[in-house]
């Protein structure tokens, strides 16, 4: 393997896993903001309960970074997204390849007062990326890509999306693995929207969980979540193409079904009768799923079907009980089944 | 009601005198010494298509199965669809090639067919390249360069104007061709690469109209590709031909063809010809402005691009991009166009009258040595193969002002690599920026925004009808009294006074006119050469059309902007 370091921003626990992924076939320098962070790293090789490689040699500086690597990893929660690309911006240049793995939308308006969204208002982060800065060899890593898994050195498999075959074809060398597959998709709108979209599902399930009902539930859930984030995708111009693979079923099979993810948690918790701010508080990570659902309502103006989002909507925004978005939905006319394959 | 005050953007500013040469030794110039060196030129066209035909030569049997194709599509061609333009010697040269595939066929068995198909490629790109190569001559540019603008401005003069100016300055070639556009930005980066200008398409005016401008603002002479229908004509073809015009045969679409005539662009710009082309690809039959490209040409470009900094990492050449925008008050073929466009899209919803009288043909050779053309050619702001914008040094920036290096989009791992597919991605990119510029540079005339409100106003009227049925309206249903029609047309005209003032498109000059002045210009002038009145003002104050769907063709150039939510 021919020597090359990758870089890595972001040294959250999905940062930290991937870092160790890419450690397989390359150093890997891993940014991270906090100074501490990087001399934590950089003297004991652990963070965040995971054991670090020693090819990973951490930094604060993004211009070593952007200096060393031309293929990094942003992998930053969306809402430090836009910021940590204006600290990196002035040193990236067209040179750079810039694949994101973060599941959710950067809002150009303030989301907490908006009363309606326009297309233009939302940017997945690969468009936030173009928008930012002078790269434009971009592409997003989506999956089921549970952090605790992969630290763990479990088997497991991601998709790496971009309309460029280059960008495809080196993620895959620096992930791939004996105990990774990165597979390749040109459908980046697709892989991002079903990455994002999927986060609410997994709230849904897990109150789904927590309310005793069963497996037959759960698969109606997971079903009928795809079939409306394909719906909503589609008046993003997305096709129904990366909903089938890893980006889309997969990692729905993965959140809606684990204790890992924190979307899952963040409905589970409230179905017990959590306050969802003393959740968050709990969780102490982003749950990206309660964004991503006050996005999709303010989107909804564009005439899309999204039943779930709107009931999840009015238990955790409104007053609704969850029993009552479960009748509310149970209640809702039959449609055909699949009807976004033509 | 009273006109809005509004500041005339910068480069609206029209160039007024013919600008010195750039680099006045015409000999020197880059499509002189190349045209005039034909055999090498040919021979770094043919070799670099061999080079790149990877997907016919990869084994004996592909390359055998595939000459044969080509043999017998361009036999097809020859003998079902001939031309007056053909080579009468081109028979011959094909049944040479058929006589040295028979004669190797013995060879097929013994898959020992590989040096004859070599040589047999050989010929064939030979060929093409003869056919294809132009010449330029200095003498028939400067004929055409002192002799023809003074007959076409005077073509394009009202008669009563000609009558009393035939030899005066006020016959003067910008008083009737406007150019608009940072030149000086443009002739700067003359010097430093090579120039591809990529203008919109929708008349056969619009070669001359753009090569005139471009001789005018003081560039070397530009090569483009002519159909070979157009070197019919004996006269004409051999000017085009020492002009440099290269020959491209549409009716060949097989890929060998197609990739020759790709790599004929390439070795151009990689050997510094100015290079123009219609992006378009064809002439826009609606009459709107392109908003999907033909990216086979475009291509050219990037691949030259990245091919300049193979031979030189550091200071490769730089190609850079200059879209432009054509606009007349009317189109010649507006009739024809209309017709293809609506046949084409409606299918047999569209029923074509047919009415080309003798009485109209004289009328038409009447009116197009009296009417006003108003022709505008708008230069957008010059690009690199990305999009970027670029300085008078040639220093690129990307949309947030960035210094960007071009060099740098075709590096992996700190290495300059080929990958078609990239390649193909950039282009698309380059094509979007294009037609951005065409959208905010379009220069907006009188006649647009008369044809734009008037077609609105009857479209919103007969909301019901299928665009097919409101295409068929009666005269006397298109009737809009003109108090209905000024104050919607007033509304249109501040959206896009507005729009200028933000740079979103550039308006004519026309636009100072107070309201009224302005509605009546635009009347008289929107296809202006037309048999049938595009829009007429009664006595009464009623305006109304005499052809639908000429008024639909000239609508048609202001559809993009979103302004039908203002009527």
């Amino acid at each position: 393997m021919e020597k090359r370091i990758v870089g890595v921003i972001g040294s959250g626990s999905f940062g930290l896993a991937v870092s160790n992924l890419i450690a397989h076939n390359y150093d890997v320098m891993l940014f991270s903001r906090n100074p501490d962070v990087v001399d934590k790293i950089n003297n004991t090789h652990e963070h965040k309960d995971q054991k670090l490689s020693e090819k990973i040699i951490a930094t604060g500086d993004p211009e070593e970074v952007a200096r060393k690597c031309f293929l990094i990893f942003p992998l930053v929660p969306s809402n430090n997204f836009q910021e940590m690309l204006r600290n990196f911006s002035p040193y990236l240049t067209p040179r750079h390849i810039l694949i994101h793995g973060t599941k959710g939308f950067h809002i150009e308006k303030d989301l907490a007062n908006a009363e309606k969204l326009d297309k233009e208002d939302v940017y997945t982060m690969s468009e936030l990326i173009l928008k930012e800065t002078s790269v434009v060899r971009v592409g997003c890593m989506a999956g089921p890509n549970l952090a605790r898994e992969i630290a763990d050195g479990q088997v497991g498999g991601t998709v790496i999306a971009s309309r460029f075959n280059e960008v495809i074809k080196e993620g895959q060398k620096a992930i791939n693995s004996n105990v990774f597959r990165a597979y390749g998709s040109n459908e980046i709108l697709g892989v991002e929207m079903a990455g994002v979209l999927k986060n609410y599902i997994a709230i849904a399930s897990g109150m789904l969980n927590a309310l005793g009902l069963g497996d037959n539930a759960k698969s109606l859930l997971i079903t009928r979540g795809m079939a409306e984030m394909i719906y909503i995708s589609k008046a993003f111009n997305a096709s129904e193409k990366a909903f089938l693979g890893m980006a889309g079923i997969g990692d729905l099979m993965a959140t809606c079904n684990s204790k890992l993810s924190r979307n899952y948690r963040v409905g589970y918790f409230l179905a017990e009768g959590k306050k969802l701010e003393d959740i968050i508080k709990e969780i102490g990570e982003v749950a990206e799923g309660v964004k991503t659902l006050k996005v999709v309502k303010l989107l909804s103006h564009y005439g899309f079907n999204a039943p779930i989002a709107d009931a999840l909507y009015e238990i955790i925004y409104g007053e609704w009980s969850i029993e009552k978005g479960v009748n509310f939905l149970m209640s809702r006319p039959v449609s055909f089944d699949a009807d976004y394959v033509d | 009601m009273t006109k809005k005050n509004f500041t005339l953007p910068e480069n609206r500013v029209y160039i007024d005198k013919v600008q010195p040469f750039v680099h006045e030794d015409i000999e020197k110039w880059p499509i002189h010494v190349q045209y005039n060196n034909r055999e090498e030129f040919i021979k770094q066209v043919v070799e670099l298509t061999i080079k790149n035909a990877s997907w016919l030569t990869k084994d004996g049997k592909t390359f055998r199965r595939e000459l044969k194709n080509i043999l017998y599509q361009e036999k097809i061609r020859l003998t079902q669809d001939p031309w007056k333009s053909d080579d009468p010697k081109e028979k011959l040269f094909w049944k040479d090639i058929k006589k040295q595939i028979i004669a190797s066929s013995t060879l097929e068995y013994q898959n020992d067919t590989r040096d004859v198909d070599e040589k047999i490629l050989k010929d064939i790109l030979n060929y093409y390249g003869e056919e294809m190569t132009p010449n330029f001559k200095v003498k028939s540019y400067r004929f055409v360069q002192n002799v023809l603008p003074p007959v076409y401005v005077r073509l394009m003069s009202p008669l009563k104007e000609l009558f009393f100016n035939f030899f005066s300055s006020k016959m003067n070639f910008f008083r009737k061709m406007k150019v608009t556009g940072d030149v000086d930005h443009i002739r700067s980066l003359s010097k430093q690469g090579t120039v591809v200008v990529v203008p919109t398409h929708f008349s056969n005016l619009d070669s001359p109209t753009i090569g005139y401008s471009l001789n005018a603002i003081g560039l070397s002479a530009f090569t483009y590709g002519a159909g070979v229908n157009l070197f019919t004509l004996n006269a004409l073809s051999r000017l085009m031909n020492n002009l440099g015009a290269y020959r491209v045969d549409r009716r060949r679409k097989h890929r060998l063809y197609l990739e020759f005539l790709k790599n004929f662009s390439k070795v151009a710009i990689l050997n510094e010809i100015n290079s123009l082309f219609f992006p378009g690809g064809t002439r826009s039959r609606s009459g709107a402005l392109e908003s999907r490209l033909k990216l086979g040409l475009l291509g050219t470009t990037i691949e030259a691009q990245r091919m300049n900094f193979e031979r030189d990492l550091k200071n490769g050449k730089k190609i850079f991009i200059v879209p432009a925008t054509l606009n007349y008050h009317y189109v010649f073929e507006a009739n024809s166009l209309i017709d293809q466009h609506l046949k084409q899209v409606g299918k047999e919803e569209y029923l074509m009258d047919e009415d080309h009288s003798s009485f109209s043909a004289l009328k038409r050779a009447y009116k197009v040595i009296t009417a006003n053309a108003g022709m505008v050619v708008s230069f957008g702001p010059p690009m690199d193969v990305l999009g970027n914008i670029v300085d008078r040094e040639g220093q690129s920036f990307d949309k947030s002002g960035q210094k960007v290096e071009i060099r740098d989009y075709f590096m992996l791992n700190n290495q300059l690599t080929q990958d078609s597919q990239r390649d193909q991605q950039y282009t698309q990119i380059l094509g979007e920026a294009i037609v951005e510029k065409f959208k905010t540079h379009n220069v907006v005339l009188s006649s647009h925004i008369v044809a734009f409100t008037a077609f609105q106003i009857l479209r919103k009227r007969f909301n019901h009808f299928s665009i097919y049925e409101v295409l068929r309206l009666p005269q006397d249903e298109t009737t809009i009294p003109k108090t209905e029609f000024r104050i919607i047309f007033d509304r249109v005209r501040d959206r896009l006074i507005e729009m200028s003032e933000n740079k979103e498109v550039l308006l004519g000059e026309e636009f100072d006119l107070p309201q009224e002045e302005l509605i009546t210009h635009g009347i008289k002038h929107v296809g202006n050469y037309h048999d049938k009145k595009v829009l007429k003002m009664n006595r009464h104050g009623m305006i109304y059309t005499q052809s639908m769907k000429l008024l639909f063709f000239y609508h048609n150039r202001l559809t993009g902007y979103e302004l039908e939510q203002y009527i």
